[in-house]
């Protein structure tokens, strides 16, 4: 099979018109017909910019100066419409809600259809072909409100899986996805590509969930620069990924810290085929060694759920949930989306009050609350800042809190002082919110939500989205108010890493109920709760079990062993 | 950053980014009316959906603004099964066009560009734009369309328009004026 | 999410749902024009017992719809009363009958002819109340863009309209939770410990959240439509329009028939200003 480039930068720069400095610098990049490329990045590497050249949005819908050439199939793109390039490049979109313009299933399949001009008879075939590539042929008549994340992307997919598509371009595919969505995901892409012989470009910076399927090529962008062009292999065993902020794989990780050495040779981008031959003894008498045991503490009990009922009008969402949690917990709340997670927040935070149970704050029924003490006890942060942030002073922001409920002005004075100071942000206590990063701005609500003094603090998914830099910055921080300054922290979550890294304890909701309650290392060991829970194993149990060692302990062991780690670095 | 010309900002770019913006609006327009309204006697509502339009005028231009208005408030009146009112979505066009001009004279939300000379016009725009819309247009357009009683399309056209300019003045200055505080570029951004 | 449910995102059962979204727009748009271009009996009261019979056809759900219907017959009722209080005899002009029924003051009197021509106008403003029920209720907002093009409009603002209502929800869902984030930072959304002016500055704290996510979208959602060909062409084809069955080529001829006869009535009118009739029927009675 001879093949030619598809896509074919050559010197390409590319500058918006609203930035002084070029995104993209100097790309030189070649992907042949038929390829599955992975573009990894961290966020703001460019690696958007560059999807959004290959796919015509640039210059099309972003206006700017482009020096050098970029060819897609041949066709120059600044020469070219969006709408040629777009019947060639199927691009589907990292924010699935955005792209699921239609008002049902296969009305969203055949949106580009109908933006064709085609009669409804010629659609009704492909569009039904189409979702049966995607598996999503029972869910025709489906409105887009009652489908997963996972299930709206693989609408997005059949959306653009048309005759003439040579080109499949995943933009950040996984962001919204749980863990075991994601794999699905994967495994669909792979299928797809290989029945429909399609070049398959991904955009992520997940780089072992990308990995669970073959990749041909991985490019690291750094700068709007191509820093590296190569095989998986080739780019684990480098040392480049950890110098450029991507999160390495678990795996990796892991035999990295035992001191094995791993080469090129012993295939180490999928951990069921890396071999281990090597490395076993090596592996299993580093965790064996590891000293997991931890002084009990004794610790007193902030909040009391139990036996706790809640049902939105007919639908059961919480049956007979119980759990206590300690102070100075780090607890993640685990479990797919309706699981009865958000639900379980609400009640918390009294927004909404249990049918049946009871839920004690300090030994006291919580019901003596009304929503605004509770609020001052209990603090929520939501996933998106932009959903929190109302003042365009970091001050005044987080102030706004103590204000509502009336606070004096001392007392405002002293505590968003605390506050600011505790989250790092006093010396900028007078900037603009709109110039902070993200994970400042996620520091802004935490800090707005700390003024009030709260026991306990909610975070529903604090990194969503976001890249290992943001990542690492938000979950630090929250480690630290946590040892310094004892803050119970709950963190709704279905991040594996998070889960592992940064807390103590799991709480497993599905379907209503609270299906598992110990510690990460157990629940991660437990084959029944992870699957229930959608969650999915973690490459230290696909290790553990081909090391032919008990998961529980290994798992243990590394955990603490890598706390210990990061906690030296500091 | 090329100057527009004011005819250009009067019609407004019809790109997919406007039509969405509009859709947005109408959506943002009929979920305020379900749970942005606050009733003061029975039948007379502050309505926030009333924001609606400016934002969309100040965004995306007068023609979307008074297109959002209009249309949400047609759906809103169906959703909410009050029926199918074109005198009022007229009106509420036509006031949706005219507190929708932010543009027409400088501010721009967008660029945090809305100080207190602005604040004065569209402070001026809103009442005005209230009396034009309900005080005459919707009576107007009653009874031309309905037929009937004249004094009291004019009664109730009042208190809509008086109820509007409420919502307009007292929330809009302050929703306006933190929007363009959010988007202003910031300048003096040192460390204390 | 409360009260959106009166719309369906997906076709019905029913007779009517069942047409065609052309057919529902393009009928819905001539009893609009017929109910509102006159006052006689006559022609109202066909429309009014047709509509109720579509309502019952529709099978709706009566839990969600009932509070809407007392709610909008109530409303009229005040309405026509404080049409009376304004003036004791504006049914005068259309009826020419002054006969007293009741005298209260000299002011506040019940004629004859103006309770008639307040219960017409009642009948009026119901019927188009429960014809437009009728139709908001049978119609999918894609057949709702797709009947609006047929109506002549340019797809772009069926697309408005589609794209208004896809987001309805997701609106709605993030306004529920930043008003419950809020209410957690001491926000006082109880209608009774707040007065009416001081309620309209607490929410602007959720609105401006709320308007800043809701127009973030924009950038997105209009890529996502750029990126399948949005405003590739003049015309634009929908997947859930159905083809023209044997049901809609009835309803094309009734419509039709129904645009003709307004056309005659209107015209008809303009050229010999018709005689307000309504006094007619009633010395009929």
């Amino acid at each position: 099979m001879s093949k030619s480039p598809i896509i074919e930068f050559k010197d390409f720069t590319f500058r918006y018109s609203s930035q002084l400095e070029p995104t993209l610098k100097n790309i030189n990049l070649k992907i042949y017909e038929g390829e599955k490329v992975l573009i990894l990045g961290p966020s703001g590497c460019g690696k958007s910019t560059l999807a959004n050249c290959i796919n015509g949005l640039i210059p099309f819908s972003y206006p700017g100066e482009i020096q050098g050439s970029c060819k897609i199939a041949g066709n120059e793109t600044s020469h070219s419409s969006i709408f040629s390039l777009s019947s060639v490049v199927g691009t589907v979109l990292q924010d699935s809600d955005a792209q699921f313009v239609g008002l049902s299933v296969g009305g969203d399949i055949a949106y580009a259809l109908e933006n064709d001009n085609m009669p409804r008879e010629e659609m009704l075939p492909r569009v039904l072909k189409s979702a049966t590539l995607v598996g999503m042929q029972e869910f025709l008549e489906h409105v887009p409100y009652n489908l997963s994340g996972g299930q709206k992307q693989r609408v997005s997919l059949a959306g653009i899986m048309h005759e003439h598509v040579k080109i499949l371009l995943f933009d950040e595919p996984l962001a919204a996805l749980d863990p075991q969505m994601g794999n699905q995901a994967i495994d669909l892409i792979d299928k797809i590509q290989k029945n429909n012989n399609c070049t398959v470009i991904i955009i992520e910076h997940r780089l072992e969930d990308v990995l669970y399927r073959p990749v041909d090529r991985i490019i690291l962008l750094e700068d709007g620069q191509i820093v590296a062009d190569m095989s998986p292999n080739q780019l684990l065993c480098s040392n480049i990924i950890v110098e450029k902020g991507i999160r390495e794989p678990l795996y990796l990780q892991a035999l990295k810290m035992a001191g094995c050495n791993v080469t090129i040779d012993d295939n180490p981008c999928n951990v069921f085929e890396i071999n281990l031959d090597k490395y076993k003894d090596q592996l299993i008498s580093y965790y064996s060694n590891v000293d997991t045991n931890k002084p009990l503490e004794e610790k007193k009990v902030v909040l009391k759920v139990k036996n706790v009922d809640y049902s939105y009008d007919d639908n059961k969402a919480l049956d007979n949930v119980s759990f206590s949690i300690n102070k100075g917990d780090k607890i993640a709340v685990i479990g797919k989306n309706g699981a009865g997670k958000s639900t379980m927040a609400k009640i918390i935070c009294g927004i909404l009050r249990p049918d049946k149970g009871e839920v004690y704050l300090e030994n006291v029924n919580y019901l003596n609350y009304s929503i605004k003490e509770l609020g001052q006890k209990i603090g929520y942060v939501m996933q998106n800042p932009n959903q929190m942030l109302v003042k365009d002073i970091i001050k005044d922001e987080v102030s706004l809190g103590l204000v509502l409920n009336n606070k004096s002005e001392d007392e405002i004075e002293k505590n968003i002082k605390e506050a600011l100071t505790k989250c790092d942000l006093w010396s900028m206590r007078n900037w603009p919110v709109s110039v902070v990063s993200y994970g400042q701005k996620k520091r802004v609500t935490i800090a707005s939500i700390l003024a009030m003094n709260p026991e306990i603090i909610i975070l529903d998914e604090p990194t969503a989205g976001q890249d290992y830099r943001v990542y690492t910055e938000i979950m630090s921080f929250l480690e630290k108010l946590n040892k310094d300054f004892g803050i119970t922290i709950l963190f709704i979550t279905h991040d594996m890493h998070l889960a592992i890294e940064y807390t103590d304890r799991a709480i497993v909701f599905s379907d209503g109920k609270c299906i598992g309650d110990d510690s990460v290392f157990k629940i991660l060991s437990d084959n029944d709760i992870i699957e229930r829970a959608n969650l999915k194993q973690t490459s230290l149990y696909s290790l553990a079990t081909r090391l032919k060692i008990n998961p529980e302990s290994f798992i243990e062991s590394f955990i603490v062993s890598e706390r210990r780690k990061r906690h030296e670095k500091f | 950053m090329k100057k527009e010309s004011f005819g250009k900002i009067l019609l407004g770019k019809w790109d997919t980014k406007t039509i969405v913006g509009v859709a947005i609006g109408i959506a943002l327009f009929g979920v305020l009316m379900v749970y942005g309204s606050i009733t003061v006697f029975t039948n007379t509502n502050l309505s926030l959906a009333m924001i609606v339009p400016v934002i969309v005028g100040g965004l995306f231009g007068p023609l979307p603004a008074a297109l959002a208005c209009g249309v949400g408030n047609i759906l809103a009146d169906l959703i909410g099964g009050w029926g199918f009112w074109i005198d009022w979505a007229i009106g509420n066009a036509v006031l949706g066009f005219i507190v929708g001009s932010l543009k027409l004279y400088g501010a721009n939300i967008d660029e945090g560009v809305f100080d207190v000379k602005h604040m004065v016009i569209y402070a001026v725009l809103a009442v005005l734009g209230n009396v034009i819309a309900f005080g005459v247009v919707t009576p107007i357009a009653t009874h031309l369309i309905q037929g009937g009683e004249l004094k009291i399309t004019i009664a109730q056209g009042w208190v809509a328009a008086a109820s509007n300019a409420t919502v307009l003045l007292v929330a809009g200055i302050p929703i306006l004026k933190a929007l363009a505080a959010r988007n202003a570029r910031g300048t003096n951004l040192t460390k204390e | 999410m409360k009260n959106f449910n009166i719309i369906n995102l997906t076709k019905g059962k029913t007779f009517i749902h069942q047409l065609s979204g052309t057919t529902k727009v393009r009928l819905f748009a001539a009893l609009m024009v017929y109910v509102m271009m006159s006052f006689d009996l006559p022609i109202i009261l066909p429309l009014f017992i047709f509509s109720i019979i579509g309502l019952i056809s529709l099978k709706p759900s009566w839990k969600t719809i009932r509070p809407i219907i007392f709610f909008v017959v109530f409303l009229n009722v005040l309405n026509i009363i404080l049409y009376w209080l304004a003036d004791p005899h504006c049914g005068f002009e259309y009826t020419a009958d002054k006969t007293v029924l009741f005298a209260y003051t000299n002011y506040l009197v019940v004629t004859r002819g103006t309770l008639w021509f307040l219960l017409v106008r009642l009948l009026k403003m119901l019927t188009a109340f429960s014809t437009s029920l009728v139709f908001i209720m049978s119609i999918t907002p894609s057949e709702l863009a797709a009947g609006l093009t047929s109506l002549g409009f340019t797809y772009k603002l069926g697309s408005i309209v589609e794209i208004a209502f896809r987001y309805i929800p997701d609106i709605s869902r993030d306004y529920e939770n930043i008003a419950i984030s809020m209410q957690c930072r001491g926000l006082e959304l109880d209608a009774k410990k707040t007065k009416a002016i001081e309620r309209l500055k607490q929410m602007v704290i959720i609105l401006i959240p709320l308007i800043i996510t809701s127009f973030d979208r924009v950038g997105n959602i209009s890529n996502a439509m750029d990126l399948r060909g949005f405003g590739k062409g003049k015309k634009r084809s929908y997947y859930s329009e159905y083809p023209e069955r044997r049901n809609d080529k009835i309803f094309k001829l009734i419509y039709c028939l129904i645009a003709l006869f307004c056309a005659y009535y209107i015209i008809s009118g303009l050229i010999t200003p018709r005689v307000p009739k309504m006094w007619i029927y009633w010395r009929c009675l």
